[in-house]
């Protein structure tokens, strides 16, 4: 049992926060020097032998995903969860008594003060207002930024839903890519939709650089697969950072690339007309085994001074294209042909022409991006309070000779707090020796204390022991 | 694009490293001459220079017709008047000339490092053309900036000892509990903002790429360095504020911005290498 609450208690500390943390940063920056996703033998040659199969033993080779990242993440989460779940019931006490006015609060106090209201103005509380303590005691009360409490609190929960929502996405999201030019319609994956690319345009500046490739598509459901009685139909118009939904899934607007219509005769007569995206190939027709690849296309071609060929720009000015031809599965040749030229293999003669550019286009789901933009906008609006909204309080009592006794604390302002606090006992006329702590602590208020993390109470403890080695006095 | 902008702009820009230089020198001077009129002419310096420096931005942004944020050069004399911003506003509202002269080094540094850069304007590429761009690089600048300063103010919290006991430091150098406070503040500032960099990044990318996080070394050292100052933040928490151990991860996070800066864009490609 003592085991059991020490684990429980050792899961949900900050220092093992931190260890989590450290871990995961290394773990990031190991798997941002390491190149991702090669073979041992890549390693091995890149690096050393030992240092491969280190690599291996550790899966640095797919930091993101292993096993051992996943199951940081996950304590990192439990971590997260349990400390969220602890700190919940202790600020929501911690809130009430901070909001009572009757509760006796310590921190800094001053005496000698002779107009409070001036003290308040100072610490730019606005509106203090009066109250009674238990004992009868009368005060003016001022507080502001409770808010801010929940700082740290609302932050890990961001957190937390970051983390949730991203790992959820990663396990369910369907991604699948499509290419090709103006006309053609192609099945998106294994899905019942088919994507009809109706536009595609690149537009160029006058410099000839690229400022936009514009897609207008058209998704297309398939009664047969969906089992509805009509075919549904939606199309939308992408562009780079400007994507479009379409039943449900995400249209981008990914990258392009050059498409030549291939075109085949036998013996002088029309045999195949087909459109081919630079990597791809075409069987012949009434002949399967030999096989014609466009490797690339050239729009301005000439050739480097290894003879190599390359494209002196963008623009269409002599337009050349890399091919290879395969006879049952091997190399029967492989060359640059220009515009209008012809190759002739046995009976069949092949050319190129009409260079286009194609389309790339990414289609995704992600049932889950919603959970992660939540979480990193509560992520945001913790820190901000945490950081912008800093708790802080004060009050002043009649003491018996008619002067007024102030006390005031601000929790995380430190030392500027306490500057702060000194200026205005100084304005307000206090002339009285200042304690860092009032000393009449009351043993009932103390008992909120006690339930604070053990992070906290050291923080109180580490103030009290250095307030009360000295006094300050205001200047 | 408007070379007469762009003429204006390097104009500035020239005049800005030269007032950094000055501002940096008198500073130099306040501490080893002790005169405190120094430190003021080298802030008054170092404020006209920000001045400039602005309007040396808006300049080259007319000029490029776009926000001048988007390449090494830019981004580098954006962070120059980041840090030199927020060690303007630290010096001023916690009277604090010191730490002017810890951060002006820096500031010329990193002005210098722009200085050696390319400042030919190129258009940009579809992908960059977003008003998240905007968000994203200005909130990295403020971030950016603010961590500069947090690492200067922890430097000169872990030389402190060193440096004091000699009568006019201990008046200009504020105790550890008061340097502790103010690198806090700085790096409070600097992690919301890179919070909202690395938000608006993530939205920007699912826009451009279809992906909002997809491990390319410049979101991982992002994301490393976030980490790295959330470590401080805790550690800063449990250890009160004698701990240097707090100090130390600040510093540490301050070579992290710098890493994933310039380090990435030298050693790791990835879909970031333009900027
Ligand atoms: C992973 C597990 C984590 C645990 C268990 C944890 C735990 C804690 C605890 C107990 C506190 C003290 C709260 C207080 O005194 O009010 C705290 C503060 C805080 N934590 Fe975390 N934390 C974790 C991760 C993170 C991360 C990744 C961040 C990212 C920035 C973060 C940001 C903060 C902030 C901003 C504060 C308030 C600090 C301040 O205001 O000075 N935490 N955390």
């Amino acid at each position: 049992m003592q085991m059991m609450k020490k684990i429980g208690r050792f899961l949900s500390s900050m220092q093992f926060a931190v260890i989590l943390l450290v871990i995961l940063a290394a773990t990031c920056s190991a798997g941002s020097f390491i190149p991702q996703g090669q073979s041992y033998e890549w390693y091995a040659a890149q690096y050393s032998e030992r240092t491969a199969a280190l690599i291996r033993w550790l899966y640095l080779d797919d930091a993101f995903h292993s096993w051992w990242f996943v199951l940081i993440s996950a304590f990192l989460c439990l971590n997260l969860l349990l400390c969220n779940l602890l700190r919940f019931p202790q600020l929501v006490r911690r809130c009430r008594r901070e909001a009572d006015p009757a509760q006796f609060f310590g921190g800094l106090a001053a005496d000698g003060i002779a107009d409070p209201g001036v003290f308040f103005a100072a610490m730019h509380f606005s509106g203090p207002k009066p109250a009674v303590t238990r004992e009868g005691r009368e005060r003016l009360f001022a507080r502001r930024n409770l808010a801010g409490l929940w700082g740290a609190w609302t932050c890990h929960l961001g957190i937390l839903l970051l983390i949730a929502g991203f790992s959820l996405g990663q396990l369910t999201k369907k991604e699948y890519t499509v290419y090709g030019v103006p006309g053609q319609t192609r099945q998106i994956g294994d899905t019942a939709f088919f994507l009809t690319i109706d536009d595609f345009t690149v537009g160029l500046r006058e410099d000839d650089t690229v400022s936009q490739y514009t897609a207008e598509i058209t998704v297309t459901e398939d009664p047969e697969r969906s089992g509805r009685s009509e075919a549904r139909r939606e199309s939308a118009e992408i562009s780079v950072n400007h994507p479009a939904s379409l039943f449900g899934m995400k249209y981008y607007q990914n990258s392009t690339g050059w498409a030549a219509k291939v075109h085949i005769t036998q013996n002088g007569q029309d045999l195949q007309d087909v459109v081919l995206c630079a990597g791809e190939y075409v069987p012949v027709e009434n002949k399967p085994e030999l096989v014609i690849l466009l490797n690339a296309f050239y729009p301005d071609y000439v050739k480097d001074e290894g003879g190599m060929p390359k494209t002196a720009s963008g623009q269409l000015r002599n337009p050349a294209y890399l091919y290879t031809v395969y006879y049952q599965g091997s190399v029967l040749g492989m060359n640059v042909l220009l515009q209008e030229e012809e190759l002739t293999i046995d009976d069949y003669v092949v050319t190129f022409s009409e260079p286009q550019n194609y389309t790339l286009i990414q289609i995704k789901k992600d049932s889950f991006i919603s959970l992660a933009l939540a979480g990193g906008l509560l992520t945001m609006l913790g820190l901000f309070l945490a950081f912008y909204l800093l708790p802080a309080k004060a009050c002043a009592e009649k003491a018996e000779d008619g002067s007024w006794r102030v006390t005031a604390e601000g929790s995380k302002g430190g030392a500027i707090f306490r500057e702060q606090f000194l200026e205005a006992v100084r304005k307000a006329g206090g002339t009285a020796g200042v304690a860092d702590r009032a000393e009449e602590t009351e043993p009932t208020e103390k008992t909120g204390e006690a339930e604070e993390t053990e992070s906290t109470k050291k923080t109180v403890e580490a103030e009290v022991a250095e307030s009360t080695k000295k006094t300050v006095r205001p200047k | 694009m408007n070379e007469q902008m762009l003429h204006i702009e390097n104009t500035l820009f020239t005049v800005v490293m030269i007032l950094y230089f000055a501002a940096m020198i008198f500073y130099f001077l306040f501490i080893a001459a002790r005169k405190e009129g120094l430190a003021r002419l080298a802030t008054c310096l170092q404020a006209v220079g920000w001045v400039l420096h602005t309007c040396a931005l808006v300049s080259r942004g007319i000029g490029a017709g776009r926000l001048p944020m988007t390449n090494q050069y830019e981004f580098a004399t954006s962070f120059a008047w980041g840090i030199c911003l927020v060690s303007l506003v630290f010096i001023l509202r916690f009277s604090f000339p010191v730490l002017g002269a810890f951060a002006s080094p820096v500031m010329f540094v990193i002005i210098g490092y722009a200085a050696m850069q390319s400042r030919e304007v190129h258009e940009l590429m579809p992908a960059l053309r977003s008003n998240w761009l905007g968000f994203h690089v200005s909130t990295a600048i403020i971030a950016y900036g603010s961590f500069g300063v947090s690492f200067v103010l922890s430097v000169i919290f872990l030389l402190r000892d060193r440096m004091t006991g000699r009568g006019f430091l201990d008046r200009h150098i504020p105790d550890r509990g008061k340097l502790d406070i103010i690198s806090y503040r700085s790096i409070a500032l600097g992690l919301l903002f890179l919070t909202f960099t690395i938000v608006t990044g993530a939205i920007w990318a699912e826009r451009a790429w279809g992906s909002y996080w997809s491990w390319d070394p410049k979101e991982t050292w992002s994301l490393v360095t976030w980490i790295i100052y959330s470590v401080y933040l805790h550690l800063r928490i449990r250890k009160g504020t004698e701990g240097r151990a707090a100090a130390v991860f600040a510093v540490i996070g301050f070579i992290c911005v710098l890493f994933t800066y310039i380090g990435v864009n030298t050693f790791l490609p990835g879909i970031h290498s333009y900027a």
